[in-house]
């Protein structure tokens, strides 16, 4: 792909310079519209309870859950609520899961004094083996056991069971299902190569600066800076930029400035102002070359809770200049050139792997997927913000492209659905940490990764 | 040598007078002699005669009519589009009770008790 057509124009950079020097214009943007309109908050206000936000997803996947049922166990089967199940018949509910889990942190054990516990510090997954699955519905609640993985399984998600109510109070479910991919959208990709280039987890401000070298290759070779010919012709084919979140290093946030008096800190400056600058810079280049989005991460200056809002232009005062910088939200939604990106700064996927056995970065998102939801456990362990008339975060359209940002590697999958749904699934990695990015072709949605490395004083050659 | 460059280069710093605020506000404040008195807004005088018990009770059922979703926190009207909205089919005549007198805070949201929003 991208170095094939590279490889054969190397021997350009031994040749003597040449009178005029070939120029490559970029390709230009074809298509683009912002589809996130749903995560983008007006006037927010906080003052209503979560309770709407779990009855909205709950009435907004319900008829496409009991039309798999429907398609799945027979369309004759008694679709019941709780408060309509009798003991032994076996029948099928939809409703919300709640996952009873021992370790999970809760703020009222941490500040009950009887218990009289120390914090719990955090772990990397709170997972036990005695968890236990409950189903909710509108008006009731029931313990769930049989043949569905507890472990696997995280509060929120909406899932049908079938099965029967025991003596017990307990249901015995034989088999479940989700609200399976949601129904395509109509290919309209080009007919050429067009490449889009993925990168999260930039990491700027963090006390090393070993991934500032890797930083500024990245931005050489996206502009055109680097290699010969071929290299600058394929970096031509680069369409548009995406920065998925933690643009900024966990190390910004610090926390002792917060806990010490104020008239100990008026002098100090926040480590994230520096690092906004070099942010500033980098995008300045990028900006002049190539249209970029910018999502904000769980370590950006902009708001907690999801949707995260775009990050101010006032923070980046040379970079907003130019109209190829597009600040966006967390989770981002476009059609680049008629392909249909979805993706995240990964804090939805990082939250199920707490809660799940799941390991592996890319089957969480695609189980996210296959579960029609992007973030099922928001509000119950990341933070959401209280949505009251629709669940913005439900998948009504199957994506071209669903990517999930600040993965531990780099894991890419094409999954073709049965009802012709044809998605690229892209873990892109944190590049402080690997140094790589991801290069998706929208002609054939192929994905391939791209690193960078440079020559340090350990290294051996 | 150069400036160290500032936020204020791009985005200068402005005197903001809101909308229909009378400027010279620092004047005001020295007046201590005033006595602070909080006054609310008189109770605003419904346009329509108030509404009667039979309407409320009315209302008070659709607050608790488990089908249309959480009621706290939600103006009723809000809470009927939004039904309509996920297809529940509220009733009509609730929604024109709600437009008629809408200026009414007894009608428009749910029963508050002790003034607690929810």
């Amino acid at each position: 792909m991208f170095s094939e057509r590279a490889a054969p124009t190397a021997q350009g950079l031994l040749a003597p310079p040449s009178a005029e020097p070939p120029t490559f214009p970029r390709v230009p943007v074809a298509g683009y519209s912002d589809c996130s309109q749903p995560f983008r908050l007006g006037e927010r206000s906080f003052s209503r309870q979560y309770a709407h936000i779990y009855a909205v997803r709950l009435a907004g996947m319900r008829p496409a859950l009991e039309r798999r049922a429907r398609g799945r166990w027979g369309s004759d089967i008694a679709l019941r609520k709780l408060s309509e199940l009798q003991a032994g018949e076996k029948c099928c509910v939809v409703g919300t899961l709640f996952k009873d889990m021992q370790l999970q942190p809760s703020i009222l054990q941490e500040i009950s004094e009887e218990h009289n516990l120390v914090p719990q510090p955090p772990l990397p997954k709170y997972i036990q083996p005695s968890d236990e699955l409950i189903l909710e519905d509108e008006l009731q609640r029931i313990k769930l056991e049989g043949a569905i993985d507890v472990q696997r399984l995280v509060t929120g998600t909406i899932v049908a069971v079938y099965g029967s109510e025991q003596e017990d109070g307990r249901f015995l479910v034989e088999d479940h299902c989700f609200a399976d991919l949601p129904p395509p959208l109509p290919w309209d990709g080009p007919s050429s190569d067009r490449f889009v280039l993925l990168a999260s987890g930039l990491g700027l401000g963090s006390v090393s600066g070993e991934a500032l070298l890797s930083t500024q290759l990245l931005v050489d070779v996206v502009t055109g800076q680097l290699g010969a010919e071929g290299e600058q012709s394929c970096a031509a084919h680069i369409t548009r930029v995406i920065l998925a979140g933690n643009l900024l290093s966990q190390n910004t946030q610090s926390r002792d400035t917060i806990n010490k008096a104020k008239y100990l800190t008026k002098k100090t400056q926040a480590a994230s102002v520096e690092a906004v600058k070099m942010l500033d810079e980098i995008l300045l280049q990028l900006c002049t070359s190539v249209p970029v989005d910018v999502m904000p991460g769980e370590f950006d200056p902009t708001n907690y809770t999801l949707p995260q809002q775009p990050l101010h232009r006032c923070m980046l005062p040379l970079a907003s200049a130019y109209a190829t910088l597009r600040l966006v939200t967390n989770p981002y939604q476009a059609n680049l050139d008629g392909v249909r990106f979805l993706g995240t700064s990964g804090q939805n996927i990082s939250d199920i792997f707490k809660y799940s056995s799941m390991d592996d970065y890319l089957e969480i998102l695609e189980w996210t997927l296959l579960a029609g939801h992007i973030s099922p456990t928001a509000p119950d362990t990341l933070g959401c913000y209280p949505f009251y008339k629709s669940d913005p975060f439900i998948l009504t359209e199957c994506p071209h492209v669903y990517f999930c940002g600040n993965a531990p590697r780099f894991q890419s999958k094409l999954l073709q659905g049965k009802e012709g749904q044809r998605v690229l699934l892209v873990t892109v990695p944190d590049f402080s940490a690997t140094q790589t990015a991801c290069l998706v072709n929208l002609r054939d949605l192929s994905c391939q990764p791209i690193s960078f490395s440079g020559f340090g004083a350990d290294s051996d050659d | 040598t150069e400036q160290p460059r500032r936020i204020t280069d791009s985005f200068p710093r402005r005197r903001r007078r809101g909308p229909g605020r009378p400027p010279g506000r620092l004047k005001d404040k020295k007046d201590k002699d005033k006595v602070q008195v909080k006054v609310r807004d008189p109770p605003r005088a419904p346009s329509q005669p108030p509404p009667d018990p039979a309407l409320l009770e009315m209302l008070r059922r659709f607050d608790l009519s488990w089908e249309y979703g959480p009621c706290t926190g939600i103006t009723r009207l809000q809470r009927w589009e939004r039904a309509q909205e996920l297809g529940l089919s509220p009733p009509g005549p609730i929604r024109d009770a709600l437009l008629e007198h809408r200026d009414n805070p007894d009608v428009t949201y749910r029963w508050v008790w002790d003034g607690m929003g929810g």
